[in-house]
């Protein structure tokens, strides 16, 4: 323990934030930045300063995963453990990083040298570029093991770019001035969209180009990240697909000319000479242009709908005048002027819009139960800690569309009679709340949010808190227990948030997706909403598609589309040569839905009918190289991680599930493994006392039910996905053309270097991390 | 005032009162663990699950309201509160009952005889050996100690020295005025012949007694003691030792009959006319002879059920070397114990079982780290052995060396609800044992230990601590599976309970905070209660 801490920050802080309870997460969080981890001393200085308790600090701090209490090295390194991920090798990387860290892992999470802390996340929601490694705030995709030292040296060279401010056009655009857009949401940046952006604007600085570029939201497309859109003063708006930096800056310079004779000639030498050099001939990008009224991209969004991402493509997400000049807080105007609270509330009941958290409850109905509850305060909580490994529809809703939720929570406000709002967002999405923080002071400028909302005298504001990694606090009461500062342990209700919630007070808590669709339902009215979907399950949903999908990305799709068309016509179907086993809907709540159950319609009944759930909308495509155990043991991992720990069925019930998994996909299983895990899982479901315990067993039953099979051939030694380390072996076949490179690339010296000779695989030093398959150009290495 | 029903039992509670407060009304015990009237409802246990409406509802928090109607003794229920039993007992680190108790064959509570030693009460010390062995100084000269391989500390720096100990107990309580005799119950009118006065014979002989039977003992020798008298010499065991422990046993009003021999003076048939029941505990015999009898026999003597010593024929027990050829003294005392237990059962009419089997929950072996720090923070004095083979432990030494015992037993064993309610709903410990969290003893403050193992997270001491506004307080560390309590900045618990320690301990419903054995003699006041 060092004494000589400066602790001054935290009399700083706290002054800033607050001396209540409820500061102890904003206040950590802050600490944890400053100090990079939280020093007891720091913290025993916090329960000096302020209200905060001993016993609250230490509880609060170590139930997040956010916080650490040792310090760590210079840079940390976040493998993302979402469920795509998974499915494409994040272990393999984890323990690519750990073999080339010289990290063992018990315990130990920084190299030698202190530069490196290697942490495990539950998903960074950039799924369709799986697997994810974020190395501090750079964002790196399509990881595989064989790119670790890579990465990692690409990192040391340019990991800290300075920020370049880069001019930015906010408002009407001259009429005479092209635009270049560029899709920022987290995504598009863990696919080099940050660096095509800045290349762009380096470009049209240097030329002079009659151009600005802007930064908008996600379009979804996340195959085709990074995306470029050129909007010409004039003509047709073009797009261009995974483009690279340095292609960024010859589009540009392809399409606006570059201001005065001089820069224009100096331009084309220097391409002449160029092209001279470098024996390119004709432009590299025109083959990445993209025709979003034919071919694949169309494709990928004819079945779509928009409503809750609607309009996005053209939009800076955070500027407030083109919002309203799309008819933004048109809504809002509309309720406040012309309808009465009761009359809100039975548009939306009209609509036949549910939850889109994940359990379906009809919103109408909750916006009436907070409304009928009798109290002075209430509140509206935008539930946006979407912590589905597989779901990124919140974060991408918060990045790209900040107003149309703020919008929905005023509304919803206003029906219920709440004065007061609150964003809990999880602390993955600094850029969500970043922009969510952005807008609101934006809104608060023009009278949107306020004393006196558009001179109506309606009273409404709206704070950001941060949550701090922990999945539990997306279940409502646990959420609820987070914002008031404490551990986020779900309760028992009754007492439901409509009676008794934030700070005791009727609190609605409702989720990012359900309130960017309230906008739409009143702009365009409950009967259009409650025309599309099915009797029980009205409008769209957005699901975030990704796995073994050809096109993955963000859709929005009608309700009552079937999860065959999502995945074959909007997802392109699974890889070629592949075939098309499952459907992981609902994250960690849901289930697997086998290939022959494909017809199933996208509805609320429909998907429990099949042992799945609608769930947040995270929407895994699986194929016949995914274990089915292993999906099942994936999900339970994560759910036990995550278990607040309180209720016995969930807190030991979930790990002993786990460990029977672990002994089913390590061949150690036991006969009656199968029934005893069964009827645990029935235990766990029928007695736990909130919706993680509750749906926690979901994975594991939907699999015995529909790959019994697979989990019988693991108790007789056998994996046929080839996937559970312990149950395969590598080998190589005649196909092998003795090349070496994966003698040259195997990190522990498994496979003797024999030029021009079959190689062979030493299985007892074999740690089976794929790298001799991956490397190997004549597919001579193969799983058995 | 909402009337419900509980298993179709009307009951009328006041308005906000649960679930539980209304099964309590009608006399209804639905376990709950982690709740206590006064305190907030932690609804973490679990085991207090009801059915309501079709759903499993936590009893301590719900509320009844009028017209609910509430399953509760149901298999469904009682599966999940099982379930829930079995999950909790799976990460439990913490044995009921020490590893010494399981390695004695009798059973005896050990722990319990050292603390008594220890703290000077000999009378209690062969109280509790008696409730078990029935001729310790005997056993205290001839017993190979398989209990002292079962102590934690034989692991570490030298078993407790077990057996020496229960013999100076034994020989302390002969050499004084008034031998310890067992309360006896009023005669039951029922009688047991006991074939053959060996260690078996004499041991089921004492304790049918001690239930209020009538008991003869059929000898074929002139003298009571069987191979005891055959298989040890003079200076192992002194005759007079022999003597003076048998006269305990016959002190508790047994007829002996001498000189009588099974199939030459006396008939199967016979005994059975004149007794209830009989016992042939005569030692090793052959199957001929066993068949002469027209008993069922094995390789090894006369076939009888493991679990009751039941013969092939109606009210005919057999145990010991009778049916094992050759064992030791320790198991022969143990089967006359066991076989007695269930010749009880069958006079009684009941369904006969043998003698229960004590429910455990059981750690298995500890880490060499794991058994260093357990020793270091117990009694440090080594090992040391009478000085004098034949005098046996002088008082003081013995009464130092009983303070080696380290209590692995539990504290809690005659209050911990957790074991209580496994008991009562048949859980098994071992279901879903799975890796073990690692065995740890706070000894940090002066009267309370804290074993975070035991502890089922239920929360009340923390709520305890908190309502009394304690400056530092305890408070759950981490998340999950290993979420635990804990003190906050590495602080003691001395620091963290301050005035409200023995309030935690009481709420405790296992025995993760526990008083110090000098600050609570509970467990003996209990069983003096008994």
């Amino acid at each position: 323990m060092s004494t000589d801490l400066d602790l001054s920050f935290v009399d700083q802080c706290v002054e800033q934030i607050g001396r209540g309870r409820e500061a102890v997460i904003p206040i950590l969080q802050a600490i944890q930045q400053h100090y990079r981890y939280l020093p007891m001393a720091a913290m025993e200085r916090v329960c000096q300063l302020t209200e905060i308790t001993p016993s609250s600090i230490t509880g609060v701090s170590t139930f997040y995963t956010q916080f650490r209490h040792h310090p760590v090295g210079q840079h940390i390194i976040s493998v993302c453990h979402g469920t795509a991920c998974h499915v494409k090798g994040s272990e393999l990387v984890q323990d690519a990083l750990e073999y080339h860290l010289g990290i063992s892992g018990n315990g130990q999470d920084t190299d030698a040298q202190g530069l490196f802390t290697l942490e495990k996340v539950a998903c960074l929601g950039c799924c369709t570029l799986a697997p994810v490694v974020q190395i501090d705030q750079v964002p790196y995709g399509h990881v595989s093991p064989a790119r670790v030292p890579e990465i990692l040296d690409d990192f040391i060279k340019h990991g800290k770019k300075s920020e370049i401010q880069i001019r930015r056009q906010e408002g009407e655009r001259p009429a005479h001035i092209g635009e270049v857009r560029v899709g920022m949401g987290s995504c598009c940046q863990a696919q080099g969209s940050g660096s095509v952006y800045h290349a762009i604007g380096m470009a049209l600085e240097k030329s002079g180009a009659a151009a600005v570029v802007k930064r908008v939201g996600c379009v979804g497309m996340c195959h085709q990240t990074p995306m470029v859109e050129i909007v010409p003063p004039e003509g047709p708006t073009r797009f261009f697909s995974r483009v690279t930096p340095d292609e960024a800056g010859e589009i540009v310079l392809h399409h606006f000319q570059p201001k005065g004779l001089i820069r224009r000639l100096g331009r084309t030498a220097a391409r002449w000479l160029d092209r001279w050099i470098s024996d390119e001939i004709g432009l590299p990008v025109e083959r990445r242009a993209l025709d979003i009224a034919q071919g694949p991209a169309c494709a990928f969004l004819r079945h779509q709908i928009h409503l809750a991402t609607e309009g996005n493509p053209g939009a800076d997400p955070t500027d407030l005048d083109e919002y309203l000049r799309h008819d933004g807080f048109k809504a809002l105007r509309n309720c406040l002027a012309e309808m009465r609270p009761e009359d809100l509330i039975e548009v939306i009941r009209a609509s036949g819009l549910r939850g889109r958290g994940g359990a379906g409850f009809p919103t109408g109905m909750k916006w009436a139960k907070v409304r009928e509850t009798a109290g002075e305060k209430k509140y509206v909580v935008c539930n946006g800690d979407e912590g589905d490994p597989g779901a990124f529809m919140d974060r991408m809703l918060l990045e790209s569309c900040p107003y149309r939720v703020i919008e929905g929570m005023s509304i919803a406000a206003r029906a219920v009679g709440a004065d007061e709002g609150v964003f809990y967002i999880r602390a993955e999405y600094p850029l969500a709340v970043r922009r969510v923080r952005e807008a609101l002071d934006k809104c608060r400028q023009r009278g949107l949010l306020g004393g006196d909302i558009l001179g109506t005298g309606f009273r409404f504001d709206i704070s950001v808190k941060e949550g701090a990694g922990a999945f539990v606090c997306g279940e409502e009461t646990a959420l609820l227990a987070s914002l008031e500062g404490k551990r986020g342990m779900p309760r028992l209700r009754p007492p439901f948030p409509a009676e008794s919630g934030y700070r005791q007070k009727p609190t609605l808590v409702n989720n990012v997706e359900s309130l960017a669709l309230v906008p739409w339902i009143f702009r365009n009215g409950a009967e259009r909403f409650a025309a599309l979907g099915t009797p029980t399950s009205k409008g769209t949903k957005v699901f975030a598609l990704a796995g073994k999908v050809r096109r993955g990305g963000l859709i929005e799709v009608p309700m009552g589309i079937t999860i065959r068309q999502i995945v074959e016509e909007i997802g392109g179907g699974v890889t070629e040569g592949r075939r098309f086993k499952a459907v992981q809907v609902g994250g960690p709540s849901g289930g697997c839905v086998p290939a022959d159950l494909a017809d199933t319609p996208i509805d609320f009944e429909a998907l429990s009918s099949v042992g799945a759930i609608m769930g947040s909308g995270g929407l895994v495509v699986l194929d016949d190289r995914d274990c089915m155990v292993d999906i099942a043991r994936y999900f339970l991992h994560f759910t036990q991680d995550q278990s607040c720990g309180k209720c016995t069925l969930c807190r030991v019930g979930t790990r002993r599930m786990l460990d029977i998994l672990d002994r089913i996909c390590s061949a150690q299983g036991r006969r009656g493994d199968l029934e005893e895990l069964e009827s645990l899982a029935r235990a766990v479901r029928a007695g736990s006392i909130c919706g993680l315990g509750k749906t926690a067993p979901n994975p594991v039953l939907s699999t015995l039910q529909y790959f019994h099979d697979e989990y019988v051939a693991h108790l007789e030694g056998r994996c046929p996905a080839g996937k559970c380390q312990d149950l395969i072996v590598y080998k190589i076949n005649d196909q092998c053309i003795g090349c070496t490179l994966c003698a040259q690339h195997c990190p522990v010296n498994a496979i003797p270097l024999t030029p021009y000779k079959k190689h062979t695989i030493d299985d007892q030093l074999c740690t089976r991390c794929d790298t001799c398959r991956d490397v190997c150009p004549t597919g001579a290495v193969y799983v058995e | 005032m909402p009337t419900i029903t509980i298993d179709q039992r009307e009951v009328v509670v006041p308005k906000g009162a649960t679930i539980l407060d209304a099964a309590q009304r009608i006399g209804l015990e639905i376990p709950t663990l982690c709740h206590l009237k006064g305190y907030t409802a932690s609804t973490s246990c679990l085991v207090c699950i009801v059915k309501v409406g079709g759903r499993l509802v936590p009893s301590c928090a719900t509320v009844a309201v009028e017209g609910m109607q509430v399953e509760s003794e149901t298999e469904e229920v009682h599966h999940v509160r099982r379930t829930a039993l079995e999950l909790l007992l799976s990460d439990h680190v913490g044995d009921c009952l020490a590893p010494c108790h399981f390695a004695c064959p009798t059973h005896m509570d050990i722990p319990l005889m050292l603390r008594q030693i220890n703290s000077e009460n000999l009378r209690e010390a062969i109280a509790t050996i008696k409730q078990d062995i029935a001729l310790p100084a005997v056993l205290g000269r001839v017993c190979p100690k398989p209990c002292e391989k079962g102590c934690r500390r034989s692991g570490a720096d030298g078993a407790v020295a077990i057996c020496d100990l229960k013999r100076f107990a034994a020989d302390q309580d002969l050499a004084s005025l008034q031998p310890y005799l067992p309360a006896r119950l009023p005669d039951t009118g029922r009688s047991v012949a006991v074939v053959g006065a060996g260690p078996t014979g004499l041991s089921a002989a004492y304790y049918l007694r001690r239930e209020g039977h009538q008991v003869t003992i059929y000898e074929q020798e002139s003298q009571l003691g069987g191979r005891l008298r055959r298989e040890f010499g003079a200076d192992e065991l002194p005759p007079n030792v022999l003597d003076a422990e048998i006269a305990t046993i016959t002190a508790l009003g047994i007829e002996t009959r001498l000189e009588m021999r099974l199939g030459r003076d006396l008939a199967l048939d016979g005994l059975l006319e004149r007794h209830d029941a009989v016992l042939i505990a005569c030692g090793a015999v052959g199957g001929g002879t066993v068949e002469s009898w027209q008993l069922k026999s094995t390789p090894r003597g006369v076939d009888v059920d493991k679990e009751t010593y039941a013969t092939s024929r109606q009210g005919v027990f057999a145990a010991g070397n009778a049916i094992r050829t050759k064992g030791l003294v320790v198991r022969s005392v143990a089967d006359g114990k066991e076989a007695a237990a269930a010749i009880g059962q069958f006079l009684a009419g009941s369904d006969v079982a043998g003698a229960p089997k004590a429910f455990s929950s059981r750690i298995g072996k500890l880490t060499a780290e794991e058994l260093e720090a357990f020793v270091a923070g117990g009694d440090t004095r080594p090992r040391e052995d009478p000085h004098s083979k034949a005098a046996g432990f002088e008082s003081t030494l013995a009464v130092e060396q009983a303070g080696r015992c380290l209590h692995c037993d539990c504290r809690a064993l005659h209050t911990c609800k957790l074991k209580r309610y496994a008991e009562m709903y048949g859980a098994d410990p071992n279901r879903y044992k799975g890796e073990r969290a690692v065995f740890h003893q706070d000894l940090r403050h002066s009267m309370v230990i804290y074993e975070p193992g035991k502890c089922i997270n239920c929360g009340l001491c923390i709520e305890i601590a908190t309502l009394a506004s304690e400056p530092l307080g305890l408070t759950f560390i981490g998340r999950g599976f290993d979420v635990r309590v804990g003190v906050p900045f590495d602080r003691s618990m001395a620091e963290a309970l301050g005035k409200v320690a023995e309030k935690c301990v009481e709420a405790c419903p296992t025995a993760a905070l526990s008083m110090r054995d000098d600050h609570c003699l509970c467990n003996v006041q209990i069983l003096r209660e008994m």
